[in-house]
């Protein structure tokens, strides 16, 4: 399919030169020229599409000489009609996704459509370049390109004023024309001309640095031989101190001014990354050069592109930090790894992000195993694999590759997971553009899962080889200079990666694809087991119990199981074949206890084990369950707290030991504890041969452990003891000896220690006074001073404990009388230490803030405790914009989390300005992201937020607020799911508005978004209950809506009014009058012969490739689908959204046979407007669905007029 | 002079001596006029008139007796000044002897001296020996005569010297944080205005990562680690250097070959730009 649509396009681009002149930092602007060689796969081209979005062009040329004509439309700067009363999601969801769809480069679209006139076509020829070249510029971008321009005084330089590019995904197209997809790979020229105390650093190789003619500026020269797709391409510019890695002279670094000493520092280590990369893929790393670029106000904390990451400057640090190392060094290896996949070998599109994104991350995982150690391997990889199953069980199973279904027939009987999936998400997979972000980060988080399950398919050394000939392939192409049709080896897709798998191994994993990457979801096992004394075996019973729920499916297949007797680890394989599968299992011991020996353990120790718990006959010590995770699986072990104990304290896996924890800390919440519970977790929270994450977790189960058996605990607070012997001074052991970080596990045991003991609770339900003694004694006597590490994460840790320790205040006070005289003593103290170290922060601020943090946290903790009155503004003024980016989030989330109880409509307004205006990108996103994480209210609840205001508010946001951020309108799109779920917000009249905005449309405006003709089709549908509801409401409504519905299209009307002005200065920047004229003209009376061109020539224009495909590619099968779902269920049938207008008329044809309503003036308007570009979608002519959208405004307005 | 006797009739404890004893005689002699009661001012007057009646003869009899060259006054300087103050001398002899009802003013006593002078002590004091009674005045302070360290022997104790670093530490931090608050913009955590858990305010940081990234709080010394480290490696460290120098001549090389340190080129000729 693929191949077919190579062969499809029309053209193939070959080299893109890029040249940004006029970057002007105090008016943000950037002006540029990019021209693009491309190679014509036939004689004649009509159209050509670029992606392109809030640029203004000036000027489009073909081969230099001759200027020709376009058009710029970007339909996501409304997603959906704005005037529409349609207030669910997957009204919206449907309109993005065509949207996206219909500007979509992969399907050779976009949004800057070139019409090469007849008097140009003598420079197309089968292969002979043509070069297109584009002027434009950018003013004041939203998205796309950062200016960081502190506002403080001084030169540029003292104000490290700098700028950098960003993007989610695929989203070159926001700072210059290109085709922004993954698959068109080219080589490049790069030029930059920048104030001369700036460094301008992009991809490839610099070349050289002129200065210009009046030397006040300088020219940056790159060239990029290997061919790289424009998402690849990036640029920071910044008066950058430059620092040449000691290790490898390849590698350059950059950051701000005064950052150099933490950068040396940071990037001590980054050669390691790569020489273990080469090591292991044997292969040299492909590009000549690579720089790391640490800019302010990042959006993420990576971003790779070819030979280049740009990184968030917060992952610097020194020496003396402790925990952001593993971060920052993790970093940095995905960002190597990256170069690899991702950048030098790039995807073929979308549907393939799971190779290029899971390789990479895997490889850095393998960084991690061999770097960090195995244990942190497993326990990370243990973590991501919980976090996938988590997001599958609430939101639906996770499809890899979703541009095929599977080939082999479902063994699945009911509710074929096709259909499942089609309908699982709010959002459309299709296109990263259209997915929610969180989607995409678990995806790639499954993505690496599902390619380290291969690993244990087909061997490590094997899918090195697998990796190693993806490289030598590329690596070939690229010596293949200048040919586009040489480049294919640069691009993986499923089938070439499954296809390369088998020429290296010879095994073919096409089943392994159906299942785990054409599918989505997980397996569920269910887990019991019975021993059987007479027969000396263990009966079990492995469940799969939840099949058919969201994000759960069948597995058949082998199963291994580890069962630990007396005499050792015996593993075994079982066969699944049934949902519920009973297997016997031999026993290879006797119980024989009494005869004292040791127990060997799988990885070969012996060790003693107590066993005088243990069931006298049973010989089993413990079960697992695919302990490797050699799948994506969700086990329920049931087992007897005796074998968890056993499991927690002598199985040397982590994650065994993490579920033996889990295990225990649901028994303690049942309050089914036990002295020797107690003791185990002691003994491992003492074990210094244990990894000390799980010993930090046995701390926390310790304390629920304690809070359960509270009524008869004797002796001092649990865990006391052991803090007091570890850290105690040897004279007196109630002062803390002087912090000595040299030991990592210590320390991060003292860090644990004071939080899990602040979470004992005593009869009255409050904290032990000992305990609070003790915290207070810590924070007294903490010294740092002979130290060679910051203590800041300690201190923070202090005030986290402080905050565990609070508890609800037993007289709840009214807020307005509270003061400080009112508060309890111990309150008082927690309070005094809280304002002490926040305010100390004020003059002497510690590495990150995160003192600050927990502060903000502690206070919040206080307030939702009663302890003092819940104030927003203290929250509001940390959150607000020239603060350290992590203080600032902190101040929102508990700004979010203050909105459930006390929240007002200013802190709920506070919070969306926030997200709808802040200066840094990435700010609005985790706003959005914490408020969908902690909704202010729940579905149905009615909450005082609850209203009209926030709904037209959020859909405004989404729909127009944020046409180039696509991650932030996603992120909307998730927080509306959160509140409101897919359907129609409840506080929104279920209204039928269609009549009366068709009769209030604005005859004023010239052009009218072709959506609107939309809307009305769009109206019938709103209540589920149709035919009842429909009849009685009209007549009233229709006056009754009235004043309501132009209260709320009066702010409706102006975003639309925005998009004619935004296209009017797009044509005023052209400066010429007749030039808009001759647009328009051409809009007028080209776009009628597109269509007619398209049907008479199916195949020739790339659109067509995907609708011929059918199925696969497009939106349109989902509309298919739908449709005929809708013919079946008719309660559904009104709800149906008609995107596209073909579509629509199709399905309306349908509806009004069907329906027999009586709305045929309706339908005979829509006929008349859409007369000239419809026809019902039928394969022969679909191409229109895309260019339906470029053409629509245009044509349809005149037809509109008349009625 | 009429607010003296008032202030020093009300505010009794510290009233002069002398007065005090000049009132006394001032109430005998009219309790000998047959007066059985007096208000405060009157008596306040009266002293006041009798106090300066007094110092007036004192003087007077003092300028006769200078006038006569002498310094100490005679009877006859005193009866000269009574003389000049129209005061019948003769009357004060029938005064004296007179014998009814008589009152005796008792001789004031000796008046302590309520003041303490606060003396520096320093150590202890040395007891007499026996040799010396105990009437002779007591030994001076030893330091003014004995040989002794200037300090004291410092606390060795461990929990008192953690004790008194973090006492330090935490008045320092209060004071300091106490400071800040009152100096700059300030928010509180109470519905009402509140002064004892005052929040410092914040104040917009435009650069904020570089007080991030860098912080202040603590101040480490670089050198002592890298000493440290070099004794730990003093056998490899020859071995070492000889690498590092070549690394080090590597990564100068490597310097001069990377691209953005190169030096700008200069223009070339006029050429089109876009």
């Amino acid at each position: 399919m693929k191949k077919d649509r190579e062969i499809q396009k029309s053209y193939k681009l070959s080299h893109q030169i890029l040249s940004l002149t006029g970057i002007n930092f105090t008016r943000q602007t950037v002006i540029g020229f990019t021209e693009m060689t491309l190679i014509p796969s036939k004689d004649s081209i009509r159209y050509i599409w670029l992606n392109c979005k809030q640029c203004c062009v000036y000027r489009v040329t073909l081969n230099d000489t001759l200027e020709v004509s376009f058009q710029y439309f970007d339909p996501l700067l409304e997603v959906c009609p704005q005037d529409s009363k349609q207030r669910n999601l997957e009204f919206m969801n449907k309109s993005q996704i065509t949207g996206v769809t219909s500007v979509d480069p992969e399907m050779g679209r976009g949004e800057l459509l070139i019409v090469v006139t007849s008097e140009a076509q003598h420079m197309i020829q089968e292969g002979k370049p043509l070069r297109v070249g584009v002027e434009f510029s950018l003013e004041k971008p939203q998205s796309g390109l950062h200016f960081v321009v502190p506002s403080t005084e001084g030169t540029l330089t003292e104000k490290a004023a700098h700028l950098f590019t960003y993007g989610n995904e695929n989203s070159a197209r926001l700072w210059f024309p290109c085709i922004d997809t993954w698959s068109e790979v080219c080589t490049w020229r790069l030029e930059f001309t920048v104030d001369d105390f700036m460094t301008a650093v992009s991809c490839g190789d610099l070349t050289e640095v002129v200065y210009t003619q009046d030397m006040r500026r300088k020219t940056f020269h790159y060239t990029l031989n290997t061919p790289t797709c424009a998402p690849n391409i990036a640029l920071a510019v910044g008066p950058f101190e430059i620092y040449v890695d000691p290790f490898m002279n390849e590698i350059t670094h950059f950051c701000l001014p005064q950052l150099l000493p933490l950068m040396k520092a940071s990037s001590k280590y980054l050669h390691e990354a790569f020489e273990f990369y080469e090591e292991l893929l044997s292969t040299r790393y492909p590009y000549s050069c690579y720089k790391q670029v640490y800019v302010d106000e990042a959006y993420g904390n990576l971003h790779s592109y070819a030979t280049m990451s740009i990184l968030d400057v917060n992952l610097l640090c020194s020496n003396r930090i402790i925990n952001q190392v593993y971060t920052t060094r993790k970093t940095m290896a995905l960002c190597v790894a990256q170069q690899f996949f991702g950048c030098f070998i790039s995807r073929q599109a979308w549907a393939d992000a799971w190779l290029t994104t899971g390789i990479a991350n895997y490889l850095m995982s393998l960084y991690v195993k061999k770097h960090f150690g195995l244990n942190e391997y497993k326990d990370w990889t243990h973590s991501e694999l919980l976090e996938v199953i988590e997001y599958e069980e609430r939101f639906g199973g996770i499809i890899l590759d979703p541009s095929s279904s599977p080939n082999e027939p479902q063994n699945i009987p009911i509710g074929s997971p096709n259909n499942i999936s089609k309908d699982t998400f709010y959002f459309s997979v299709k296109n990263p553009h259209a997915s929610s972000p969180h989607f995409i980060s678990v995806y790639y988080k499954k993505a690496q899962l599902i390619i380290r399950m291969l690993e244990f398919r087909i061997g490590q050394e094997l899918m090195m080889q697998v990796f190693n000939k993806h490289l030598s392939l590329a690596l070939i192409a690229v010596a293949n200079k200048g040919h586009p049709a040489g480049w294919s080896n640069m691009l993986m897709s499923t089938a070439a990666f499954t296809k390369a798998i088998f020429t290296v191994t010879g095994k073919d994993i096409t089943v392994f694809c159906d299942q785990w990457v054409r599918q989505g979801g997980h397996s569920k096992f269910n887990m019991k087991f019975l021993f059987n004394r007479k027969r000396n075996i263990v009966e079990m019973t492995i469940e799969q119990g939840y099949i058919g729920e969201l994000g759960i499916r069948r597995y058949v297949g082998p199963l291994v199981v580890w069962i630990q007797e007396l005499d050792g680890t015996f593993k075994h394989t079982l066969q699944i074949e049934h949902q519920v599968s009973k297997k016997e299992i031999v026993c290879h011991s006797k119980s024989r206890r009494n005869k004292k020996k040791k127990i060997p353990l799988c990885t070969g120790e012996e060790v003693d084990m107590d066993l005088s718990h243990l069931d006298a006959d049973s010989p089993v010590l413990w079960l697992r369950l695919d302990p490797d995770m050699t799948m994506m699986r969700a086990v329920e072990v049931e087992q007897p707290d005796n074998q968890w104990q056993f499991q927690l304290r002598h199985e040397r896996d982590v994650t065994a030991q993490t579920q033996a924890i889990d295990a225990l800390n649901k028994l303690a919440k049942q309050g089914a504890v036990t002295t020797e519970m107690r003791n185990t977790l002691n003994a491992v929270l003492e074990n210094e041969q244990c990894f000390y994450k799980i010993r930090c977790r046995a701390a926390h189960c310790l304390t629920q452990v304690a809070n359960a058996m509270v009524a008869n605990w004797n002796g001092p607070p649990a865990m006391m003891q052991i803090f007091r012997k570890m850290f105690g001074s040897f004279s007196c052991p109630n002062i803390i000896r002087q912090h000595d970080f040299t030991s990592l596990q210590n320390y991060y045991i003292l860090k644990t220690l004071p939080v899990a003991m602040a979470g004992l609770r005593n009869t009255q339900k409050s904290c032990p006074p000992e305990v609070l003694g003790f915290l207070m004694d810590l924070i007294k006597y903490s010294d740092n001073s002979k130290n060679r590490y910051s203590d800041n994460y300690y201190r923070a840790a202090l005030v986290d404990a402080l905050a565990a320790s609070v508890s609800v205040a037993p007289v709840q006070h009214d807020p307005a009388t509270i003061t400080s005289d009112t508060l309890t003593e111990d309150v008082r103290r927690i309070l005094c230490e809280v304002t002490r170290y926040l305010n100390l922060e004020k003059m002497l601020p510690c590495y990150k803030y995160t003192v600050t943090v927990s502060c903000l946290k502690a206070i919040r903790v206080l307030q939702k405790n009663g302890h003092i009155p819940p104030k927003s503004d203290i929250f509001k003024a940390y959150a607000t914009y020239p603060q350290f980016i992590d203080v600032r989030v902190a101040a929102v989330e508990q700004l979010v989390d203050f909105l459930p109880h006390h929240g007002t409509r200013e802190d709920l307004d506070f919070l969306l300005t926030l997200a709808e205006t802040d200066p840094v990108p990435r700010v609005r996103f985790l706003t959005l992201v914490a408020l969908a994480q902690h909704p202010p209210f729940l579905m149905g609840q009615s909450h005082r937020l609850d209203n009209e205001h926030l709904v037209e508010r959020l859909w405004t946001f989404m729909n127009s607020g944020q046409a180039c951020d696509s991650r932030v309108r996603s992120a909307v799109m998730d927080l509306y799911y959160a509140l409101y779920g897919r359907r129609r917000p409840s506080c929104i009249p279920a209204s039928e508005p269609a009549l009366v905005l068709n009769l209030r449309k604005p005859p004023n405006p010239p052009i009218q978004p072709p959506i609107t003709v939309l809307v009305k089709e769009e109206e019938p549908p709103p209540p589920p209950p149709p035919p009842v509801k429909l009849e009685p409401p009209p007549p009233p409504p229709d006056i009754l809506t009235d004043p309501l519905s132009e209260v709320k299209a009066e702010p409706l009307d102006i975003p639309g009014e925005v998009i004619f002005a935004e296209e009017n200065n797009i044509r005023e920047d052209v400066e010429v009058f007749e030039e808009r004229i001759e647009e328009v003209m051409a809009v007028k009376s080209v776009t009628p012969s597109v269509e007619g061109d398209m049907s008479e020539s199916t195949t020739s224009l790339p659109g067509d490739s995907h609708d011929s495909q059918g199925g696969h590619t497009g939106f349109e099968p989902d509309m298919f689908r739908t449709g005929s779902a809708d013919s079946h269920g008719r309660t559904h049938k009104n709800k149906k959204r008609k995107k596209d207008k073909k579509h629509k008329k199709h399905k309306k044809h349908k509806h009004e046979h069907k329906d027999k309503l009586d709305k045929l003036g309706k339908f005979i308007q829509e006929e008349n407007l859409s007369s000239g570009s419809s026809n019902p979608p039928s394969p022969a002519s679909p191409s229109a669905s895309a260019s339906a959208n470029l053409s629509v405004p245009t044509t349809n307005t005149n037809p509109v007029l008349p009625p | 002079m009429a607010a003296i006797p008032s202030s020093t009739v009300e505010s009794g404890t510290t009233i002069d001596p002398r007065r005090k004893t000049l009132a006394t005689a001032v109430s005998a002699i009219l309790q000998e006029a047959g007066f059985f009661g007096f208000e405060k001012a009157a008596l306040g007057t009266l002293t006041e008139m009798l106090q300066s009646l007094l110092s007036e003869i004192g003087r007077s009899s003092k300028q006769f007796s200078e006038q006569a060259l002498r310094t100490v006054p005679v009877v006859g300087d005193v009866v000269m000044a009574l003389l000049e103050l129209g005061i019948n001398v003769t009357s004060v002899q029938a005064y004296k002897q007179r014998l009814s009802n008589r009152m005796a003013v008792s001789t004031p006593a000796q008046q302590v001296d309520m003041k303490q002078h606060s003396v520096l002590q320093v150590g202890d004091k040395k007891p007499h020996p026996f040799h010396i009674p105990d009437h002779l005045p007591p030994f001076p302070d030893t330091h003014t005569y004995c040989f002794s360290h200037s300090y004291k022997q410092p606390v060795t104790e461990y929990e008192a010297i953690r004790e008194k670093a973090a006492a330090q530490k935490k008045d320092i931090e209060r004071a300091l944080t106490k400071f800040a608050a009152k100096t700059s913009d300030t928010q509180t955590l109470f519905l009402t205005d509140d002064k004892e858990f005052m929040l410092v305010g914040v104040k917009p940081n435009p650069k904020a990562y570089l007080d991030a990234l860098m912080p202040r709080d603590q101040v480490f010394e670089e050198e002592e680690e890298r000493t440290r480290r070099k004794k730990r490696k003093a056998a490899q460290e020859e071995a070492d250097q000889q690498e590092e120098k070549d690394k080090l001549n590597d990564s100068q090389e490597g310097e001069l070959c990377n691209p953005y340190l190169r030096p700008v080129k200069m223009p070339r000729k006029p050429k089109v730009k876009k």
